[in-house]
């Protein structure tokens, strides 16, 4: 509070963080919250129709976090620790389901392990029932580790090495030092991995609509209720069992985070490497990678295929011509509408939340909980209500000499504000105060502690907000499907179009050009950003 | 571009790609509207640009919405999305300051609560006084101009190998314990599609719900999956995932003239969904709006949606997709939508206890 008052510039910016979040989060989602009003929710709730989606819903979350969360730290683990051969190749392939479009992804899981799928019907003659939870829980493993890869990878690339090499000298073994060290220096990243991991997939509609069959879950639900029979009211309902779910997690994740210090940067910098690893690990890290890698290889080849066959699995003719039709017309507008976009949406959310991050992990105001919590929120709302409460709000005469793209972008921007603000509150949690406070004791404002001391130590967090926000934004369909227009369609919208048009050549095509767009942007950031960008988060 | 560019640099880069793209924006929304003319106001020509919103699928907007502009020289920005009940949402949402003048496509489920909610412009068209009653609103707040009808689709191959080429005659035939396994069938909870399935048994029962209940019972224990989406299901009958599945016909027809090895019967006392359009209230180009209307009422536009979607016409004299079924031949179920509508969560609760999901 002191601070607050002695630099009226911090209050200004203080409150002009608190009225963007209240503008562009609370109240847009205050408006699906409200839609039913009490007796819509009285009737909805009697109905009972959501107490099975809610039980499925918990059940697969913690099964799939669980799973995606464990393979993710594996990963993490073997990018940043071991020695094993080929990082480069197997950061790319982690990224890729990160850079995926929603439901096109699903069915090649289904081509591939369906009932006649490729490879259980054709390569094992078996006919697996995909349908359902197990169905749910493989594929959302799959799409979701990656994602607790990058959250975890972060914090392990940025904890302290001297902690590790004196753990060893002091006579501890790879393991001990493991589980004594390194895991509990990574608790707070793991927490947010937890959090953020249970908190998509909780959310993910894509996957569990493929391949879900009656295992229904909450977002399809919600999803289902909207586009199949037109019920604005049930669904608005079932997002806000959502949300109460989400603040749940949160509670829990706070609960987690416990009351320890991590403090790994001090006022000292090292640059010591880390202790090595047996030659054994290192292998096994290259073996579980490979694994990984190869079935995610399988599940983008199958796209990659489909794009180039006449009609696949049927007649599998080589042809080009589902992408001479990604070239036509206006197609190659979505494209560049996405990047735009994506890219102007990933640079404000990375900013505003690295700010926001440390507004509320360095202050000492009162109601900082409260921020916390808005800045959380976004991503425990389903997309397309995100979408809605945003076409709600912001779609009045008066605005209508604003460019629609803007919305788009200001959706994407505040949708995806909780990934970089975990990664800087992460990574400020392993800044010791000291720092900051040297400079305000030699005279500096905390804003220019923040500018001078603080920011140049988080780029991992900048880098985690920008990528994963420009990766979000490529790939967000939920979002997006009530706030495009004809001018602003992105490449989602195309490819959901196409799906529904049951061109599945038309999309998967689209599917890969969209991928390959934003594999060719992230390249193109890593050199603006003189490498500092890496392709993923990790960089060990 | 330079490879010396900072981050600054590339900040200001973005930047300025955002400001391109909100001006490229402005420019192409802007709709042109007519412009005060005085003495147009007697008989207003349409003129100028209409914004629609159409559930019908892709190649059918751009053919259709050509001919439409070239008929009456108004041009149609139309955004499209093949699920009706997105395109409701949205309406619904927009309320305060509507995006769209005109909403074409999906059944008339669709679009009958946008009236009851007084979002949409009521327009009785000449062109729609011949039509049967049960194809239009009464007070022309929406009206039918095409249909679809409920059938079966099979994959040919695995029909032959593991059915013996059988299709199925009746609805009663699916309760073949040869089918078990080998079916799927929209979600009766998550599609229309799904839902009309469950109410043309209860009206081919003549009402008898416990019949139709135990009709699904049975029919439940031969069904392998239940699909989020009717396309979605035709995706896994061309793949030859499954074998069958009850769906749109013309969207089976369509299917199989792209070459998959499907096929498709229309086995009798099916049901079926009138394909609407209506104009959206505080629509800003109302004549434009209106001559859209009455044009999808032309015998023209009526037989040009036949042959890119392969759905029937509302319009008498308008021929059917070749292979395709008619109202007139195919026999038909009473099917009584205002009934269907309000009984809805009803029958669906029902249904779920009776196949115990």
């Amino acid at each position: 509070m002191r601070s607050l008052r002695r630099e009226p510039v911090l209050l200004l910016a203080l409150l002009a963080v608190i009225a963007l979040v209240v503008l562009f989060i609370l109240y847009p989602q205050l408006q699906v919250v409200f839609a039913p009003g009490p007796s819509g929710y009285a009737d909805f709730l009697a109905g009972g129709t959501w107490l099975r989606p809610l039980r499925n819903s918990v059940e697969v979350t913690l099964l799939s976090t669980t799973t995606a969360v464990a393979l993710g730290f594996v990963y993490a683990y073997a990018m940043v620790y071991s020695h094993m051969a080929w990082k480069p190749f197997f950061r790319i392939v982690g990224i890729l389901p990160l850079l995926s479009p929603p439901f096109v992804v699903a069915f090649s899981y289904l081509l591939l392990f369906g009932p006649r799928g490729i490879v259980t019907y054709g390569v094992f003659g078996q006919s697996p029932v995909i349908f359902g939870l197990f169905g749910i829980w493989g594929v959302q493993t799959i799409a979701y580790f990656p994602f607790a890869y990058q959250l975890i990878a972060d914090v392990l690339s940025r904890s302290d090495a001297r902690m590790e090499q004196a753990a060893r000298n002091l006579g501890a073994g790879p393991w001990r030092v493991f589980r004594t060290v390194t895991l509990p220096l990574s608790r707070p990243g793991l927490g947010a991995a937890i959090l953020t991991t249970a908190i998509y997939v909780l959310e993910d509609f894509g996957n569990p609509q493929i391949i879900g069959g009656v295992f229904t879950v909450l977002p399809t639900q919600a999803y289902s209720l909207i586009s199949g029979f037109g019920d604005f009211t049930g669904a608005a309902a079932v997002s806000t069992i959502l949300l109460l779910l989400a603040l749940g997690l949160y509670v829990a994740k706070i609960r987690l985070d416990g009351g320890r210090a991590f403090v790994t940067i001090s006022g000292r910098a090292s640059s010591m490497p880390r202790p090595p690893v047996p030659r054994t690990v290192s292998a096994a890290c290259f073996v579980a990678c490979l694994a990984l890698a190869a079935l995610l290889i399988l599940v983008y080849g199958t796209l990659v295929v489909s794009a180039f066959t006449a009609v696949f699995p049927t007649n599998l003719s080589f042809t080009t011509r589902h992408f001479e039709f990604v070239a036509t017309g206006t197609n190659g507008d979505a494209l560049k509408n996405t990047l735009v976009f994506s890219t102007v949406a990933a640079g404000l959310s990375a900013v505003f939340a690295l700010f926001a991050g440390w507004l509320v992990q360095r202050g000492d105001w009162p109601g900082r909980g409260v921020l916390d919590f808005l800045l959380i929120m976004p991503a425990a709302i389903p997309g397309i209500f995100f979408g809605i409460g945003y076409l709600t709000a912001f779609n009045q005469a008066w605005l209508d000499w604003v460019d629609r793209g803007w919305l788009i972008i200001l959706a994407m921007v505040f949708w995806n504000i909780p990934v970089g603000y975990q990664a800087a509150v992460a990574g400020l949690r392993q800044i010791d105060r000291s720092l900051d406070e040297a400079a305000t004791s030699l005279g500096a404002s905390k804003l220019r502690g923040f500018r001078d001391v603080l920011l140049p130590m988080l780029g991992g967090s900048l880098r985690v907000g920008f990528v994963t926000t420009f990766v979000r934004a490529v790939t967000t369909l939920s979002v997006v499907i009530f706030l495009f227009t004809p001018a602003t369609t992105v490449a989602t919208i195309r490819i959901y179009q196409l799906v529904n048009d049951l061109n599945w050549g038309g999309a998967t095509a689209f599917t890969v050009a969209d991928i390959g767009m934003a594999i060719v942007a992230l390249i193109v950031f890593a050199v603006l950003a003189r490498g500092r960008i890496a392709l993923g988060a990790a960089r060990a | 571009m330079t490879p010396q560019l900072d981050r600054r640099a590339f900040l200001k880069l973005a930047g300025a790609t955002a400001v391109v793209a909100a001006c490229g924006g402005a420019t192409a929304t802007a709709s042109p509207s007519p412009s005060g003319s005085a003495t147009a106001a007697a008989t207003p020509k349409p003129t100028g640009t209409i914004s629609v919103y159409s559930a019908l699928n892709e190649s059918t907007n751009n053919e259709l919405f050509k001919a439409f502009t070239s008929a009456t020289g108004v041009n149609v920005q139309v955004l499209p999305l093949a699920a009706a009940g997105d395109l409701q949402t949205r309406i619904t949402a927009e309320k305060n300051n509507p995006q769209s003048d005109i909403f074409v496509g999906g059944s008339s489920e669709f679009h009958d609560p946008l009236g009851k909610q007084g979002l949409l412009e009521a327009y009785k068209s000449p062109n729609a006084a011949n039509l049967k009653a049960e194809f239009k609103e009464a007070s022309g707040l929406w009206t039918g101009w095409y249909t679809g009808i409920f059938g079966f689709i099979s994959n040919n191959d695995r029909l032959s190998k593991e059915l013996g080429g059988k299709k199925p005659s009746t609805w009663d035939d699916l309760l073949d314990p040869a089918w078990k396994g080998k079916l799927v069938l929209p979600d009766p909870i998550k599609t229309g599609g799904g839902y009309i399935f469950i109410a043309t048994q209860i009206f081919r029962f003549n009402r008898d719900e416990d019949k139709a209940m135990a009709f699904m019972k049975s029919l439940h224990a031969n069904i392998a999956q239940y699909v989020a989406t009717s396309p979605g299901a035709l995706l896994l009958i061309d793949q030859g995932q499954f074998v069958g599945c009850p769906n749109w016909s013309h969207d089976i027809l369509t299917e199989k003239t792209k070459g998959n090895p499907v096929d498709l019967t229309v086995p009798p006392d099916t049901g079926f969904e009138v394909g609407a359009v209506s104009i959206v209230k505080g629509s800003k180009n109302l004549p434009a709006a209106k001559a859209f209307v009455d044009w999808v009422l032309t015998p023209e536009a009526g037989a040009l949606n036949v042959k890119l979607s392969n759905r029937g016409s509302t319009v008498a004299g308008v021929a059917p997709a070749p292979g395709s079924p008619t109202l007139d031949q195919v026999k038909l179920v009473a099917y009584d939508r205002q009934w269907a509508t309000d009984n809805k969560t009803r029958i669906q609760q029902k249904w779920q206890q009776a196949v115990g999901l």
